[in-house]
């Protein structure tokens, strides 16, 4: 068996290919009682008829890891996580709108030993005794720059291609719509009625925006600048 | 009419967010309520009808019978045409 702690949680899972090998920096030494056992569903694999065997097992260990991450307070926010100054700052959008684009702004933009990738696209939000943390997962994407870390958020933006940089916060309910479009949503009541309650938690504790945004380093500094409040 | 089962409600950000749930959800089945929305939405937990609903809205709310039937009927068409009825 294989042993690991992904966003605090004691996590047992058998896999293979690039899987296993995004997850490697999460090891841990063995346990005896499970969070998270991720279960391998094989038969599942023609789920995916145009990926390899590989992308289905890291599709399905993917899936089933988050659906059971919202029991322990926890979900997947589909995004591109920053840190700088000890703070997260996740960009979420649809694929291929920027994220990893913007996200590498601000690695360009302040320097490597400034900010660092967290994870490069799907990153776990957990709420800690009322606060809500960002943590890495071995589901970083094409990208293998991924960190084992817990950091606090210091906020989330939706992005949107533009042609000139725009920032704003959303008000009222866009941000929970904004929230559930990039996560993954389930079927069954109890997941949903807990989805529910953890995106309600975020919105009221977490800044969410939006931003229209080109891929000029003045994109980086804007963000920055209202995300960390350091305008 | 009444409203099918399996709706999950929750208040946040000022409103009522609903969902459904057992099915896949397309974010245009995520709505939210207002004040009188949610007043409605409770209402219509078992079988009732326009008729009775403006009565009941108009027992608790300040509003002329006319726009309470309008409000009602615009709003029963919304659950009708998202598949929220039973």
């Amino acid at each position: 068996m294989s042993f690991y702690k992904i966003a605090g949680l004691k996590v047992r899972m058998e896999t293979f290919g690039r899987t296993l090998k995004q997850a490697e920096i999460y090891r841990c030494e063995p346990f005896e009682d499970a969070d998270i056992v991720v279960q391998p569903r094989p038969e599942h694999y023609d789920c995916f008829p145009r990926f390899s065997d590989d992308d289905s097992e890291y599709m399905l260990t993917g899936s089933d890891f988050f659906r059971k991450l919202l029991a322990f307070d926890a979900m997947m926010l589909h995004s591109s996580a920053v840190m700088m100054d000890g703070r997260a700052y996740l960009f979420s959008a649809p694929s291929g709108t920027g994220k990893s684009t913007h996200t590498k702004l601000w690695i360009s933009t302040f320097g490597e030993d400034k900010a660092q990738i967290i994870n490069d696209d799907k990153p776990v939000l957990r709420q800690e005794d009322g606060a809500w943390y960002a943590y890495g997962s071995p589901w970083s994407g094409k990208s293998t720059t991924s960190l084992n870390v817990r950091v606090p958020v210091g906020g989330i933006c939706v992005l949107r291609r533009g042609e000139k940089n725009h920032i704003e916060r959303y008000e009222g309910t866009k941000a929970v719509f904004a929230i559930m479009d990039q996560t993954m949503r389930g079927t069954n009541v109890q997941f949903r009625t807990n989805l529910l309650r953890l995106v309600g938690s975020i919105v009221e504790k977490v800044p969410i925006y939006e931003m229209h945004c080109n891929m000029e380093p003045e994109a980086a500094l804007l963000s920055h600048s209202v995300m960390s409040g350091n305008l | 009419m009444r409203i099918k089962d399996g709706f999950i409600l929750r208040q946040m950000a000022g409103s009522t967010v609903v969902i459904p749930s057992g099915t896949d959800l397309d974010l245009n089945m995520m709505i939210t309520l207002n004040d009188t929305g949610r007043f409605l939405w409770e209402r219509m937990q078992t079988e009732t009808d326009v008729d009775t609903l403006t009565a009941e809205v108009l027992e608790v709310y300040d509003i002329d019978e006319e726009s309470a039937r309008g409000y009602i009927e615009k709003f029963a068409a919304k659950l009708k045409e998202l598949d929220f009825l039973a």
